[in-house]
């Protein structure tokens, strides 16, 4: 079994045409999964479905085990981070520390704790330097470094990335890579959906290709 | 020479900053020639396209120094109708540059404002259209459709203007493989017709139909020799 | 009477949404707004929208208009219905005054729905058509437009705050209105940048170069149009004569 399990899934918004159809997958932690497609091939719907924000119409989603029909999206984030396609949907709190913290300072963690969580997340992400900024007059490379840091400080074990290099130029996206390999080590599983080749073809070690919703292709490197 | 764009000297600087974002800007663009101007995040590539739009003129967020002329007339002595006529800006975020209920209204939205003929924008939509392959989603509303969708769309809804200067401002940074090819295939088609072109690029793939490459580095314009830093 | 909707100009779903409105605002009389609440209901059905379903919705508004029975009650003075102990719940007075403001408020949005079987746009045409300046009814119309957008992006912002592991079920009240307090911030920023964004793409693309603009589509009122407007025109007339009579 994988860590995320998709059976013969299919998803429609209500009256429309379905947008995923019947699509099975096993997702490993163990490997790095590239989804790619052309616009409009359902690759977002897909991601959503696997992080259970969206819940399948047809099929199945197991998530570490557990059907994500039955799992609210708290207990998802513990197992499962998302990176939107706009980091600005995820970044929430008026100063990059803060915005990095809350959600630990919501659930009760000890103060010194945090502090330390805080510290490591932005060592790695290298926004050490940016702590006390307004996070939305970020650039937006740094916008997206403080929502994976955000995702991340909840120590996840799988990560879904909905096209992570919009808007980065090649320095950022080097960066970004880097710290995509550094997380790999640490054994996180990955997803991300993209139709960056050079960035799928430098980190993936599975691709796979979704057309008008069906998998057409997937391969293991 | 009457260049179609001439950009002298141009500084730039917004107020809410201390220094010049553009640094002494220099650069010419023909009739039929497309100029690719790359380079990192955060030097300046946006900051040049409103600049030589004319969206700066009348919106008051910073000083601008030095001139831009446009077929040999600085764009201060031209009035918005004139620079909108001539100047086709296609921008890198597609979600808030469509607006309109359905696909036809946003491309017709343009030639309305210019006040054209009923058959002339019937004409245009069409014709922008097929040229993004875009046809099946002529009464689909934009928010229904992907990232790259909409920026074939914001395309077509800047072809229909029929400009004689094109900007792309990343205009592909969302497009899949098939629709680059569609753009840069028009693109070499408005090159044809004599149009000129100005591409903000980071993508270096996209490069191979410009005429030439410079390189945008914190506010100042170099040519380019392969290194972005 | 099934009209097909596509064929009614939306000018005359705008009159009788403007007309039944202003009579549901003025008439005091519960009789009579019963009466123009039913037909309403039949108008609506007619244009080809089933106000049924927006019942299912409207029943999460009971417990507003119970509320709102209730404070009307302990404001105005007058014939106790229901108290306990000392503190008078329901009046008559106040309890008509709240079913009143159930039915207006039950009429206003039913009509509202009579012009939502319009496409946004045609709206837009039909106030341009009606002299009404292109920038406000464009305004209209992007309102429209980016609302949906805009619940997305709440909504996908509530998601994300709860990605990050918070389990809002779990959270007492007073803290979870702090967690909603978060999601604000986003919304609100990138609203403002992207109207932003939004006006100088529209800038770009030449609107309000000149005082007015063509249209592509233009809208055409048919005899049926005109004889419903005429139509709608006495009968409120009528309703308001029986009113002030």
């Amino acid at each position: 079994m994988g860590f995320i399990d998709l059976n013969n899934v299919s998803f429609k918004y209500k009256d429309n045409q379905f947008i995923i159809k019947d699509v099975s997958l096993k997702l490993l932690k163990e490997d790095f999964t590239g989804v790619i497609g052309p616009n409009g091939g359902g690759k977002t719907t897909l991601g959503k479905l696997m992080a259970g924000i969206l819940k399948a119409s047809k099929g199945d989603v197991f998530i570490d085990g557990l059907n994500s029909q039955d799992l609210k999206l708290g207990a998802i984030g513990k197992r499962v981070g998302y990176l939107f396609q706009n980091p600005e949907r995820q970044i929430f709190a008026p100063t990059v520390e803060e915005d990095l913290t809350f959600s630990l300072r919501i659930k009760g963690i000890e103060k010194q704790q945090i502090l330390i969580k805080a510290q490591e997340m932005m060592e790695l992400f290298q926004l050490k330097h940016l702590a006390n900024q307004f996070p939305f007059t970020l650039s937006q490379g740094e916008k997206q470094r403080l929502a994976l840091a955000g995702t991340l400080i909840n120590d996840p074990s799988f990560l879904i990335l909905d096209e992570p290099t919009t808007g980065l130029d090649i320095e950022r996206k080097k960066q970004l890579t880097n710290i995509l390999k550094k997380l790999q080590k640490k054994g996180v599983g990955m997803v991300f959906i993209s139709h960056d080749d050079d960035f799928i073809n430098n980190l993936s070690t599975r691709i796979i290709q979704l057309i008008g919703g069906e998998i057409v292709a997937d391969k293991r490197k | 020479m009457k260049y179609t764009i001439e950009v002298k000297d141009l500084c730039f600087r917004y107020y809410s900053k201390e220094e010049d974002t553009l640094q002494g800007i220099n650069l010419k663009v023909e009739k039929g020639e497309v100029l690719t101007i790359v380079g990192l995040s955060g030097n300046g590539k946006s900051t040049l396209c409103h600049c030589i739009s004319g969206i700066f003129n009348h919106l008051d967020k910073g000083s601008l120094r030095g001139e831009i002329l446009l077929n040999g007339r600085s764009l201060k002595d031209l009035s918005r109708v004139d620079i909108i006529k001539q100047i086709g800006i296609v921008f890198q975020d597609p979600d808030t540059q469509l607006f309109s209920p359905t696909v036809e209204d946003e491309i017709a939205f343009g030639p309305e404002n210019l006040c054209l003929e009923t058959d002339v924008i019937t004409y245009r939509i069409d014709d922008a259209l097929r040229v993004v392959g875009m046809e099946e989603f002529r009464f689909s509303n934009p928010n229904h459709l992907s990232g790259g969708q909409k920026q074939l769309i914001a395309l077509a809804s800047v072809l229909s203007l029929e400009p004689e200067i094109f900007i792309f401002d990343e205009a592909m940074s969302q497009v899949d493989k098939a629709g680059k090819l569609l753009i840069k295939n028009k693109i070499k088609a408005l090159k044809k017709q004599g149009k000129a072109i100005i591409m903000i690029e980071h993508d270096l793939s996209n490069l191979d139909i410009s005429d030439r490459v410079m390189v945008l580095r914190e506010g100042k314009l170099f040519d380019f020799n392969g290194s972005l830093s | 009477m099934l009209i097909r909707e596509n064929k009614i100009d939306p000018r005359t779903k705008l009159t009788a949404v403007i007309l039944i409105s202003s009579l549901a605002v003025l008439i005091k009389d519960i009789a009579l707004l019963l009466g123009i609440f039913s037909i309403t209901f039949i108008i609506a059905l007619g244009f080809g929208n089933n106000p049924l379903a927006l019942f299912k919705k409207l029943k999460k508004l009971a417990l507003l208009f119970m509320a709102i029975i209730i404070i009307q009650s302990s404001f105005s003075s007058g014939i106790p219905l229901l108290r306990i102990g000392s503190i008078t719940l329901l009046t008559i007075d106040g309890f008509t005054k709240g079913i009143l403001l159930a039915i207006r408020m039950c009429i206003i949005i039913i009509s509202a729905t009579i012009i939502s079987t319009s496409s946004p746009r045609e709206i837009v045409q039909g106030l341009i058509q009606w002299k009404i300046p292109y920038e406000i009814a464009f305004m209209v119309s992007i309102g429209i437009r980016f609302l949906p957008l805009f619940v997305d992006e709440i909504k996908d912002t509530v998601n994300a705050i709860q990605l990050r592991g918070i389990e809002l079920d779990k959270i007492p009240i007073g803290k979870r209105m702090k967690i909603y307090s978060y999601v604000l911030m986003p919304v609100v920023a990138t609203t403002l940048m992207k109207s932003k964004r939004l006006s100088i793409a529209m800038e770009s693309k030449g609107f309000g170069i000149y005082p007015r603009r063509s249209s592509f589509k233009r809208l055409k009122l048919s005899k049926v149009d005109y004889l419903l407007m005429a139509a709608f025109l006495v009968g409120a007339f009528t309703i308001v004569t029986v009113y002030l009579g």
